[in-house]
């Protein structure tokens, strides 16, 4: 029997833990809070929908030409709020300028300062810019007011429509998308990196865990872009493309089946060479993390969706549309809440446990107060509010179905 | 050179030298002196003002009960252990008296526990004496 | 004369590039172009010192010392040793140090801890039982009455902790802003005007002896009381210790009959988690392999 079993008699009286945890360790909320499970989810979106998009313009996926936007719109509303749980959790928040001054290079979390500016300027708004470039020149004829000031700031100056200029134009963004790629993966693969090089920590410093980071962000990403297009299609009353969306919930499949076999992986190797640690991890996966991990992670998360949308891809010519739609609005709902659990499980769940492989800690979520979850919700649901800004300003009143999509073409005027 | 790419190349110039206008104005001076660090956080650090003044301190005025306790079982003790933080005696030592020295301070060493190593004197206070410890024992010499 | 003044506006609205632009424009453009460049040399020469005015008074507003200077970090190279068959429980330590420090309530720059390890089941063919560890607030109050009955205890023995002191930091290594950082002479320290309070080097200390002080918001963790030991002094935990299980010493510059170099000599010495690559250098005598 070794001595790192969790004990289950209570030493000290105190609430907050049981068995022996360090002195320091006893504390009421944990470090890394709610805010930092946010945090990795939203630049997950926004790496999971840029791929999606990447995928209409790198592997020339015609048939998805309709969410190429949209997928671009969204990892933008969600990059946009991604630097607001770092910035609210920090102790001094006001020198967070430091990281971009003075980044110790040791450390990943000093390149957050410099991945996250040349995603969002030479990747994101870059891209977005190439492709809309011509849109803010039309727009900022025929628009008045306010809508036409700020498409002509966004053409900044530049009005050559010209063939060459266009042809420009599509070249550029295809060579952003390909560099833009690996940019999304060191996005949100050197948050997996900060948890997986956590030596000290037995739940988070292993090898597979940015590797798990970008697969599972692939997922929510995918799964957010058919969500989103489901949802706007039927706020706008009109049909989906279903070749698009067939196509789309076919390359989420892939990636689901490919995150789930690395996650299980991870799990086998734990298991099979069990080092010291192992039973406390096995105790935190079975009984306090025994509802977000196994029920929620697992379960719902990821074994329901890979058998719906398996199935859907074996048999799903014989489905109705209707039903199809739905299954796929449930299953990627059930998918991005089994994403932003895993997220959970793996910031909480690290902190669940003493590092003196002893003892468990306690936590109470509040949901007022500094560290109560108002304040991660309402910077969940931002993004969406500035996504629906973003749909308003610039993307046409009717979605492009495969039919009348060229690109570069002039969009549908706004109803 | 097409104009989109002038525009951009304009603006990524400007960027960049707003970046390297930023790094040095607000990077500080002491910066790197030893490593990725602010080297005047060292003197920083340094500048607190200690609070136990040390045993050597003790000695200069009250040598005579050093001399004595060097021969006893507690001579190895710092006398602030029982006597409390003497940095205000040291430096005022008419004004600042130390607090009276009470009789639990012995129990928080000497109380018996399988815990505690074998060559420390342990009693069960208890069982030992239901009175004060100074009744019999000194505490600059304990050995009866 | 107005139909030069034409010819010239004529020119002028032209733009520039414009093939036959009159002498009387380029030459107008000419003293102009050299007085502006004059006058921006002259500008940029004058803004330097104001420049540096500037940058003085920003600097001086972030982060500014008036300590005495005179210590040189590279001279020294301190460690703490720590005799656990010396160690009594009594929790002095740990109250000198949060009085010495202004430690808050319920943080710890070293801490007690005691094990007790159980007789072994009659028929269970271990060797030994199970092992209980407590630290009743960090074992400041001294500790109280055993967790278990007397008569089940097999072992029972004290363990003070504080700062590994690691060759390897990885506290230090993760630092994003260079907040934390290993002195040259051995010491690891915090430095709270500069720190963000991201948490990531109370995350990679694998000996929990990093905290986030509430009142500072930034990290925080014990400094070898350099404050004390930087002026000749020890520090405030080796001081009061009453039975010597502290040992503290300058490894550059031992003292005559130096306790360090005797606790070296005299003592098969062990540090913890070493497996981990941090390379701790606090060196423990009679440690025994529940520790962790």
């Amino acid at each position: 029997m070794t001595d790192t079993n969790m004990i289950t008699n209570l030493v000290e009286a105190v609430p907050q833990f049981s068995g022996y945890a360090y002195p320091n360790e006893r504390t009421l909320h944990p470090l890394w809070s709610a805010l930092i499970v946010v945090y990795p989810y939203v630049t997950g979106l926004v790496a999971g929908a840029f791929i999606m998009a990447s995928l209409v313009r790198v592997l020339k996926v015609k048939a998805l030409e309709p969410i190429y936007r949209l997928a671009l719109l969204t990892a933008l509303a969600f990059m946009l709020c991604a630097t607001l749980p770092l910035l609210c959790h920090l102790g001094h928040p006001e020198r967070c300028f430091e990281i971009m001054l003075t980044p110790h290079f040791s450390s990943p979390m000093a390149m957050f300062g410099f991945v996250y500016a040349w995603y969002l300027m030479a990747v994101l708004l870059l891209e977005l810019w190439f492709d809309y470039r011509r849109d803010f020149v039309e727009w900022s004829r025929t628009e008045k007011g306010l809508r036409g000031l700020i498409y002509r700031a966004f053409t900044l100056g530049v009005t050559d429509l010209s063939e060459p200029a266009l042809r420009l134009d599509a070249k550029m963004g295809r060579f952003i998308s390909i560099v833009g790629i690996p940019s999304a993966f060191l996005l949100h693969g050197y948050v997996g990196f900060i948890f997986g090089s956590i030596k000290a920590n037995p739940w988070w410093g292993n090898v597979l865990m940015p590797i798990i980071f970008i697969l599972s962000a692939v997922v929510s990403g995918m799964a957010l872009c058919v969500f989103a297009y489901l949802f706007l299609c039927w706020t706008r009353r009109v049909v989906a493309d279903m070749q698009c969306l067939d196509l789309m919930v076919r390359f989420l499949f892939y990636a689901l089946v490919l995150d789930a076999s690395i996650e299980g992986l991870d799990w086998l190797h734990k298991l099979y060479s069990a080092e010291e640690g192992i039973e406390t991890m096995k105790y935190l996966a079975t009984s306090k993390l025994f509802y977000t991990l196994l029920i929620g992670q697992a379960c719902l998360g990821t074994l329901v969706p890979l058998v719906l949308l398996g199935a859907m891809q074996l048999g799903g010519r014989g489905v109705a549309e209707l039903n199809r739609r739905r299954i796929y609005f449930t299953c990627t709902a059930l998918i991005l809440t089994g994403v932003l659990l895993m997220r959970w499980n793996v910031v909480i769940g690290g902190q669940l446990f003493s590092k003196s492989l002893r003892g468990f800690m306690t936590y109470k979520m509040e949901f007022a107060g500094p560290e109560g979850w108002w304040l991660p919700a309402l910077l969940l649901v931002l993004p969406f509010a500035i996504l629906t800004v973003l749909i308003k300003y610039f993307l046409a009143r009717e979605l492009p179905t495969i039919e009348n999509v060229v690109p570069g073409a002039t969009p549908p005027g706004r109803a | 050179m097409p104009p989109q790419i002038v525009r951009l190349v304009l603006l990524t110039i400007v960027i960049v030298c707003l970046y390297f206008t930023a790094r040095h104005f607000f990077v500080p001076q002491s910066f790197g002196k030893y490593g990725h660090y602010r080297g005047a956080a060292i003197e920083e650090i340094r500048a607190r003002e200690p609070l136990w003044a040390g045993r050597k301190e003790c000695e200069t005025c009250h040598s005579e009960v050093v001399e004595k306790l060097a021969k006893a079982d507690h001579q190895g003790i710092s006398c602030e252990t029982c006597h409390s933080p003497a940095r205000g005696h040291v430096e005022d030592p008419d004004v600042v008296k130390l607090p009276k020295m009470n009789a639990a301070m012995c129990a928080r060493c000497h109380e018996a526990s399988p815990s505690r190593p074998k060559w420390l004197h342990q009693i069960t206070v208890a069982d030992h004496y239901p009175g004060s410890c100074t009744e019999c024992h000194t505490p600059h010499q304990p050995k009866l | 004369m107005s139909e030069n003044f034409a010819q010239r506006s004529a020119v002028k609205s032209q733009g520039p590039g414009f093939a036959g632009a009159s002498p009387y424009r380029v030459k107008n453009m000419t003293r102009r172009s050299v007085l502006r460049n004059l006058a921006g040399i002259a500008g940029g020469i004058l803004a330097m010192p104001a420049a540096q005015v500037c940058k003085a008074a920003v600097q001086n507003g972030l982060a500014s010392s008036n300590a005495p200077a005179g210590y040189d970090p590279t001279r020294h190279k301190w460690l703490m040793a720590l005799d656990v068959d010396r160690c009594i429980g009594c929790g002095m330590c740990v109250e000198a140090c949060q009085k010495e420090n202004g430690v808050p309530q319920d943080c710890f720059r070293t801490w007690i801890e005691r094990y007790v390890i159980k007789k072994p089941g009659p028929e269970s063919g271990n060797a030994r039982g199970e092992t209980v560890v407590d630290s009743p607030d960090g074992g400041k109050e001294g500790f109280p009455a055993l967790p278990v009955p007397k008569a089940e205890v097999l072992k029972s023995f004290f363990v003070p902790k504080l700062c590994n002191l690691c060759d390897h930091s990885p506290c230090t290594q993760v630092c994003p802003v260079g907040a934390t950082f290993d002195a040259p002479d051995g010491a690891v320290l915090v430095d709270k005007n500069y720190c963000i309070g991201c948490g990531f080097c109370i995350q990679a200390c694998p000996y929990g002896c990093r905290f986030f002080n509430p009142v500072t918001h930034t990290a925080d963790k014990c400094t070898l009381c350099y404050h004390r030991i930087t002026r000749g002094l020890k520090p405030a935990c080796v001081e009061i210790c009453p039975s010597q299980a502290r040992i503290f010493g300058d490894l550059k510059h031992p003292v005559a009959d130096d306790p360090l170099q005797r606790f070296i000599a005299n003592n098969k010495v062990e540090k913890l988690k070493e497996s981990l690559g941090t390379g701790p250098q606090v060196a423990y005598a009679g440690l025994d392999e529940v520790v962790r």
